[in-house]
């Protein structure tokens, strides 16, 4: 028998030519999902705002304008002004800086920290396996909010009080700005909270992708671990993780916010939303606009980060790849 | 002919919970230059993990307890992990029984040709290409140069399995391990599969281990078959021998119908009674004893070892048993004759 003869009746049908880019398959059908595409504008202008808000804004976030305090919206100032008179549409520009900084740096951190724990767990298995998912477990069993005011509570002094004691040594300016304090403790709380949910993505991505028959074909292809892992395990991955890192930017800003609220937040004459909203909930029945502008902008941005997570999952969901 | 793998009492468990699985044991056999050896049995018994235990591709939890698996002499268990890699796919190549999910949803097709022969066979990228490109032409995909820059996805399943068939003979090994390569296809689509198979066997001389349920395929394209049950291969022989001359009751059981027993005159059973024994102990009796009709108090003390039958033909035809079922079959004939 010749090839020919045997060559297969089965369908070519399913091969459409211009089908072969995974990627781009996901970018079509991503922008084809109305409401990640509704949510992708409002993010995008939030980092675009977060990068050039200084150079837009009207006022300097600090700048007082002693003449009208408590000022209702008009024309001069859009939002408003607060108790000190600082005008409330510029606050909430600067603001969009602190909500993405927090989000970036927190979500980088508990990445890297994710990252690593969950590859330790899902391959070597066993002992260090189980101290992962026990750390994790035990992490996540603690209410988020009330482990960032323990952490601020029992850490901020000594921390302060170490940071007084390197200034007097050194003499260094550096440990004078208790604003690292703040950070360290804020972008820490942050990191504790969210790495177990990366750290328990990887670990079951990694888990469940090394059993896969694709893997084990490349294996008994003789393929070395290094390709397996950047081709084969890695790349399987990433759908998931980015749709967890892009609910997670959103719930680390939301998170700051409620840091900043109940008052173990980023203390900083910069604005934060969070801030802004526990001022403005004050005298919200006399002065409504100085909760709503922040409120407004933090449920937007929840909202979007919501529906873009939806939409790349629903896009980078490996079972509409044909597997 | 030359012996070019010859595997020696390898046993392999897995590590459980409550102890241990029993999945292979003391399994031994060769397999000559350029010949077809079918692997059948029930699932469960141990089929995959035999194979998967000669190039170590085993999950976590299974150990190789004992055995050797010789290469040309050189033994797979005691080499390193680099030299094992060169063995797998340059010279064992294995099919799985999934082609929907053997191929990484990823990488194009012709990336994931290339790179065991870049790997193993030091190609340059574009040289890959243009073999991956012949070799799916050699499989009966057309225009194999353009379906190169294709993903998975774009493929049916019988033209994946034709794909994983080009992957694992692109390095041209001396063995070919195919694990149910046509158990998850249409029917139509399995015959050419098998046709395909034995068409590059043919040109290639590549020795071909092919397990299967299917009975029909054994006839038709291996030349020894082995039958395994419980982690031990209970009957070994040249295929027409197997057909014609089954000595195993379980490989008789196989073959669809046992026949009639003394005492139970005209009963015929249809299919194998009862299940597989959990692999749970190494058994002190034959572990087929539960199931089998020609049972007797020996085989409930003491485990068969697998010898040559009595009259064996050239092939070597052995079996684990401690019955001669056809003494067995005679006695029956004569009583049921004499009433
Ligand atoms: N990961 C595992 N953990 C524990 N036991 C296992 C594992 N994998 C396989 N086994 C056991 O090993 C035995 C042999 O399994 P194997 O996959 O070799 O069977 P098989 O003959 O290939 O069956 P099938 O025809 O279904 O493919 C089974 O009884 C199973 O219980
Ligand atoms: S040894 Fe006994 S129980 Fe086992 S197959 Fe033979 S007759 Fe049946
Ligand atoms: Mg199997």
């Amino acid at each position: 028998m010749t090839t020919q003869e045997i060559a297969p009746t089965d369908d070519f049908g399913i091969a459409e030519a211009s089908r072969t880019n995974l990627w781009k398959d996901a970018v079509a059908r991503l922008a084809a999902n109305k409401l990640a595409v509704i949510g992708i504008i409002p993010i995008i202008l939030l980092f675009f705002i977060a990068i050039f808000g200084p150079y837009l804004t009207p006022y300097d976030f600090l700048a007082q304008d002693f003449t009208a305090r408590l000022a209702a919206p008009s024309s001069e100032h859009w939002l408003g002004t607060d108790e000190l008179g600082r005008d409330v549409f510029s606050r909430i520009l600067y603001g969009a800086r602190t909500a993405v900084a927090v989000g970036l740096v927190s979500t980088a951190i508990s990445l890297i920290v994710g990252l690593i724990m969950g590859s330790l767990a899902g391959y070597l298995g066993g002992r260090v396996d189980m101290l992962v998912v026990w750390l994790t477990d035990m992490t996540r069993s603690m209410p988020a909010l009330l482990l960032a005011i323990v952490i601020n509570l029992t850490l901020k002094v000594p921390l302060e009080a170490w940071m007084e004691q390197m200034y007097l040594a050194t003499k260094n300016g550096f440990f004078r700005q208790t604003m690292w304090v703040d950070l360290v403790l804020v972008f820490g709380a942050l990191a504790l909270i969210q790495w177990p949910g990366y750290a328990r993505l990887i670990r079951g991505q990694i888990l469940s992708i090394r059993s896969r028959n694709y893997v084990l074909a490349a294996r008994a292809l003789g393929m070395p671990t290094g390709r397996i892992l950047t081709r084969y395990v890695i790349p399987n991955a990433m759908g998931p993780l980015i749709v967890a890192v892009s609910a997670g930017l959103g719930g680390a800003m939301v998170l700051e916010s409620a840091f900043s609220f109940l008052g173990v937040g980023v203390q900083l004459p910069i604005p934060s939303w969070g801030k802004m909203i526990s001022d403005g909930l004050r005298m919200w029945q006399t002065h409504p606009y100085l909760l709503a502008g922040p409120a407004v902008m933090m449920a937007i941005i929840t909202v979007s980060f919501a529906w873009l997570g939806d939409g790349l999952n629903d896009a980078l969901n490996p079972r509409q790849w044909g597997g | 002919m030359s012996v070019l793998l010859d595997v020696q009492d390898l046993q392999t468990r897995f590590q459980v919970r409550k102890g241990h699985v029993y999945a292979v044991n003391g399994v031994s056999f060769q397999l000559d230059q350029g010949e077809t050896l079918a692997v059948v049995g029930e699932s469960g018994c141990g089929k995959s993990v035999t194979m998967l235990s000669l190039v170590r591709l085993l999950p976590p939890a299974a150990s190789i307890e004992s055995g050797q698996v010789l290469l040309r002499g050189e033994d797979l268990l005691q080499l390193n992990l680099r030299q094992l890699r060169d063995v797998r796919g340059g010279e064992i190549g294995m099919i799985f029984q999934d082609p929907m999910t053997s191929l990484n949803p990823f990488i194009n097709i012709g990336t994931q040709m290339a790179e065991p022969l870049i790997y193993h066979r030091g190609m340059s990228k574009s040289e890959a290409l243009a073999r991956s490109a012949e070799l799916l032409e050699m499989v009966g995909i057309p225009d194999g140069a353009a379906r190169l820059r294709e993903y998975p996805h774009q493929f049916s399943g019988g033209m994946r399995q034709r794909v994983m068939i080009a992957m694992s003979m692109s390095c041209e090994p001396a063995v070919l391990i195919a694990d149910e390569p046509t158990t998850a296809l249409d029917v139509t689509i399995q015959a050419q599969i098998v046709e395909l198979v034995k068409e590059l066997r043919d040109r290639s001389g590549v020795a071909v281990i092919w397990i299967t349920h299917d009975l029909s395929v054994v006839a038709g394209i291996a030349d020894r078959v082995i039958v395994m049950y419980a982690g031990y291969i209970v009957e070994e022989a040249p295929v027409d021998a197997l057909f014609e001359d089954p000595r195993h009751p379980y490989t008789v059981g196989l073959m669809g119908a046992l026949p009639s027993l003394a005492g139970e005159t005209g009963t015929r059973l249809t299919t194998i009674g009862g299940s597989p024994p959990d692999l749970v102990d190494l058994p002190e009796f034959c572990p087929f004893h539960p199931r089998c009709p020609y049972a007797i108090d020996r085989c409930r003390k003491e485990n068969p070892m697998l010898e040559p039958v009595i009259d064996a033909g050239d092939g070597g035809h052995r079996a684990a048993c401690w019955v001669d079922i056809r003494e067995v079959e005679l006695e029956a004939g004569a009583a049921a004759g004499s009433v």
